[in-house]
């Protein structure tokens, strides 16, 4: 009863591995080599202990990656929702059945792995939203009534993560859905409204917290206030970053970081330390690498025929962004410090994991962006 | 509306709204690489600078002070090392541990442990805290030795000074100490723990010449402050040595001679150069004592002790310098002519000006009497007559002619001027106006006039030699010309009959010093006794009646050989009762150890690094 302009082309194995995006394969690829070179270069000229592990994990990664992209798109509307719930669920357990980790209960602790249900809900929820507005007529799409359960979706699992707490992926959950519902093509008033509701009401909601609750608020903006926490960090980062200058001092020249006055370089603040290392030249030219990437996903999304796959593929793009943008503005000080990975740079199995899986979807999106799913296919459940 | 038309509606909204997307991105990007701009290329000098002073830090090296000697080279003073270990608290987790396990190697009193814990929980962690000092080398090694067993545990050895034949010296030398803030503003080096600066005596007044430059090593350190690697050494110059002008061995007799008075000072001279080769001050002190630092307890005994032991009195100590005085009087009269040679004046033991009538000693006066009888038997009427017509201006301008009343710049702080009285100074100091009387007085080295020993022996010096003597107390550097003293604006025939009277005063029969005469064969010493009044309530009484306090301070300044002057010598014995009697034989005696010793016929040390300076200096010339 519902038929595409296009009919859904039937690829084989071989098919499907000649049609994936290679160029997009390769872009990613540049990126980890950046990110294992600087580790290489912060470890001071050395594999261990993270450069190699990087390029470990990287090429573990390609695998899930390919397994993610070439699996039939329909298998992912399917998951769609299950998943959603498994890692609502994950998330809901966590304050119960958490392990403390530096203040914050992040992980969950099953048998010998830990989880992180707040990465794996970084895919389950652009998969859900995807999901519904596949589902969800054209026609509809503006309905207040129909917004209900997407504004569901997104708000109850940003407020399981303010609990935890950790601002950093409530902002990520809200800048992936917000900008999901906006693409999904929700009237413009909802976002206007929205917008200048929060900003009214935040004053008042500040003025009715108690003492400690603000403190408790401000404590978990800018978690370490004093000069030699956090703003000591940021004022050596930018210093890092400023004495680099226009050529940066070398290629593990860099006395900010090789001399520890920085710290989390091979996390958080590896931009820095490349920065410092490759100069202005350096930096800008990373960043342009990850606007391609970026320009790249948006392109592939722009190809998709279904409101699922384009809607996929812009969610995992809006969450690299959001990754890139925040850890990039937060070590040059212009926003507060929140532990946010530079993306295929930064040392860390969790992000990269999750990162891989989303990159594998957009590629999943782009190889069946012909592939029209059956009216049985994606009923609610 | 279809629903196919409202999917291709929802289909080119997505479109329009993903390059919205993109276009933010492209935008919010752009911001990034405008701060990065910013950061980079318009502040990248701002934030080198900041990455520089992370990265490296300047530790100064503190310069070895100049040593010091006696004129033949006799070590003064020097420095020794002092083996210190301290504690970091930053350093180590548990500092009650670290404590305990260094106790085992060194013994840390409980004072010292309850101090250090002290310290430790009030002051910012990385400032070291000394947990001994004056440690042996066996205890020291150890302590490096089992340093990885002991965190947070320092050693350091400190360049501690150290005052050799300590007591004899301590006035001329003085003593070095901690900086204070000013010293501190002007140069940083001082503000090295354990750096000492001069704080009196030579030590001050050549600190410049003794401090030498500071040198730095430029260290690349990591954030915790751990140094990586050596970048740049810039050794430090040591402070140049300096040779004393004293002669220990005969500033030691002096000391000794002066031993079992209670407040007496003597100071000596070269006649023709003024170097110092005596500058006694009784009672004196141990700077030893004071250098440390710890011994607050002992320095507060020191500065309360009885007879200021910590004061130079030959520099300090002003006097009224009675009759010794009279020389100035009488080239007063003499210059001025308002005295000849052969005027004569009757002394019948007493002196009417206006309403007052003022004695001679002699109460049964000298009868006629002219310069030279009145220098040798040191008749008061005399001098009366004289300061009266020569009047207080004429007066005090002979005596600073002759180096009274002023301060020397000659690297002994602290000076005190003594008092050249005009009516000028005594309206200024005291607001009144001056009395004729007190001219009179003056004339006798009474009243206003106050003198220091060191200022009475430069006198003795010029009216000796003639010239315009100022005292020396460090040996001239080789490559340093000293220019011969002026010849003094005084006529020769008059100073040629006041060295008569002196000769007189101990040569003569009825001179007032006749037991100054020195026991040597074929050298005669040439001075003058004074006796002067510390209360008027006490003239005219014998010494041994009256208290201590009481008593008349006993000068004695004098010269010899009398027929070729070398050496210059003054000394005053507080309340010593008469001149003649306690202060002529101290000069005396250590008259008699110059002409005996003769340290001015000796070579006189030559400063080593002087040497190696000139040395240095001789193939440039060539060159050029």
């Amino acid at each position: 009863m519902f038929t595409g302009p296009v009919a859904t082309p039937k690829l084989s194995f071989a098919e499907k591995l000649l049609a994936m995006n290679w160029v997009f394969v390769l872009l990613i690829t540049a990126l980890a080599s950046v990110g294992a070179a600087a580790l290489y270069s912060v470890a001071g000229g050395s594999l261990e202990p993270w450069a190699e592990n990087h390029v470990i994990r990287y090429c573990l990664g390609l695998g899930l990656l390919f397994a993610v992209a070439l699996i039939d798109i329909r298998v992912w509307v399917r998951l769609a929702y299950p998943v959603y719930v498994l890692a609502l669920v994950l998330l809901i357990l966590v304050p119960f059945l958490g392990v403390d980790s530096s203040g914050a209960q992040r992980w969950l602790k099953v048998g010998a792995i830990t989880i992180q249900p707040a990465e794996l809900m970084k895919v389950a929820l652009v998969l859900a939203l995807a999901r519904y507005y596949e589902w969800l007529p054209a026609k509809h799409i503006s309905n207040p009534l129909a917004l209900i359960v997407p504004v569901a979706m997104i708000g109850v699992p940003v407020a399981l993560v303010v609990l935890q707490p950790d601002l950093g992926t409530a902002v990520l959950f809200a800048a992936v859905g917000g900008g999901l519902l906006f693409l999904a093509g929700a009237s413009w008033i909802y976002f206007v409204f929205g917008i200048t509701g929060v900003l009214v009401a935040l004053p008042f909601v500040w003025n009715s917290l108690h003492g400690y609750q603000k403190t408790r608020v401000m404590t978990f903006i800018d978690p370490d206030k004093d000069i030699l926490g956090a703003g000591y960090h940021i004022l050596q980062s930018k210093i890092a970053l400023g004495s680099g200058g226009i050529m940066g001092k070398g290629y593990m020249r860099g006395t900010q970081s090789q001399l520890n006055f920085l710290p989390e370089k091979h996390t958080d603040f590896i931009f820095t330390m490349f920065a410092e290392e490759m100069g202005f030249v350096g930096s800008m030219s990373l960043l342009t690498l990850y606007l391609i990437v970026l320009m790249a996903i948006i392109y592939m999304a722009l190809r998709c025929h279904t409101q699922f796959a384009r809607l996929v593929a812009a969610g995992v793009g809006i969450t690299m962004f959001v990754y890139v943008f925040i850890n990039v503005a937060m070590v040059m000080g212009l926003v507060p410090v929140v532990g946010v990975p530079l993306p295929l740079v930064s040392y860390g199995g969790t992000s990269m994991i999750t990162l891989m899986f989303g990159f594998g979807l957009v590629l999943n999106a782009h190889l069946h962006r012909k592939t029209w799913f059956q009216r049985h296919e994606i009923r609610i459940i | 509306m279809s629903s196919s038309e409202h999917t291709s509606r929802r289909n080119r909204r997505f479109t329009r709204r993903v390059l919205m997307l993109g276009a933010g991105q492209l935008g919010l990007f752009g911001l990034l690489g405008w701060r990065l701009h910013q950061l980079q290329v318009l502040e990248a000098p701002k934030y080198t600078l900041l990455s520089e002073e992370n990265r490296i830090n300047m530790q100064l090296l503190a310069p070895p002070r100049g040593l010091i000697f006696d004129r033949f080279g006799k070590p003064v003073a020097s420095n020794t090392a002092s083996m210190r270990v301290f504690i970091v608290p930053e350093l180590t987790k548990d500092i009650d541990d670290s404590l305990r396990r260094l106790g085992a190697i060194i013994d840390i009193p409980e004072r010292v442990r309850a101090r250090v814990l002290r310290l430790a929980r009030r002051q910012t962690p990385y400032i070291p805290i000394v947990v001994g000092h004056n440690l042996s080398w066996e205890q020291f090694s150890q302590v490096n030795v089992f340093a990885p067993g002991l965190p947070g545990v320092q050693t350091d050895i400190l360049s501690v000074r150290q005052y050799h034949d300590a007591r004899d010296m301590a006035h001329i030398v003085g003593y070095v100490g901690a900086a204070n803030k000013t010293e501190i503003n002007e140069d940083p080096v001082t503000r090295l723990p354990g750096f000492r600066v001069g704080k009196s005596g030579v030590e001050l007044g050549f600190e410049s010449r003794l401090r030498g430059k500071a040198g730095v090593v430029k260290l690349e350190v990591d954030a915790t402050g751990h140094a990586i690697r050596k970048l740049e050494t810039v050794p430090s110059q040591p402070g140049r040595e300096l040779v004393l002008t004293i002669d220990q061995e005969i500033q030691h007799q002096a000391m000794e001679r002066l031993k079992d008075l209670r407040r007496a000072s003597i100071v000596a001279l070269d006649a023709r150069t003024g170097e110092v080769l005596v500058m006694a001050s009784t009672p004196s002190f141990d700077p030893n004592d004071i250098i440390d630092g710890l011994k607050m307890d002992q320095w507060a005994t020191m500065t309360e002790a009885r007879d200021d032991p910590l004061t130079n009195k030959a520099i300090r100590g002003q006097y009224p310098p009675g009759s010794t005085f009279k020389m100035v009087t009488a080239l007063a009269g003499l210059e001025s002519g308002e005295i000849t040679p052969r005027t004569k004046f009757h002394c019948n033991g007493g002196y009417a000006y206006s309403k007052a009538y003022f004695r001679c000693w002699k109460r049964r006066g000298h009868r006629t009497v002219q310069v030279r009888k009145a220098l040798k038997e040191s008749c008061d009427v005399f001098f009366y007559n004289v300061a009266e017509r020569v009047g207080i201006i004429r007066l005090s301008a002979m005596g600073r002619k002759l180096g009274l009343g002023q301060v020397y710049n000659f690297g002994m702080p602290l000076q005190k001027p003594g008092v050249m009285p005009t009516p000028g100074w005594k309206r200024a100091a005291l607001g009144k106006p001056w009395y004729g009387g007190e001219t009179i007085i003056a004339g006798i080295g009474q009243g206003f006039v106050l003198t220091t020993p060191l200022q009475l022996a430069v006198m003795t010096a010029r009216i000796a030699t003639g010239r315009e003597i100022v005292p020396r107390i460090v040996r001239p550097a080789t490559h340093e010309v000293v220019d011969e003293p002026k010849v003094l604006d005084i006529d020769p025939a008059n100073l040629e009959l006041v060295r008569e009277g002196m000769w007189a005063v101990v040569n003569e029969g009825g001179g007032t010093a006749r037991r100054a005469r020195i026991p040597v064969a074929g050298v005669e010493m040439a001075g003058k006794t004074g006796t002067s009044q510390v209360n008027t309530a006490s003239s005219g009484r014998k010494s041994s009646e009256l208290e201590w306090e009481q008593r008349d301070h006993a000068l004695f300044v004098g010269y010899a050989p009398a027929d070729n002057p070398r050496y210059a010598v003054a000394a005053i014995i507080e309340h010593g009762g008469s001149g003649s009697r306690a202060a002529a034989p101290v000069v005396r005696d250590i008259m008699t150890a110059l002409i005996e010793r003769d340290p001015l016929a000796r070579p006189a040390y030559v400063a080593s690094d002087a040497v190696r300076k000139t040395a240095a200096r001789k193939p440039r010339r060539e060159e050029g």
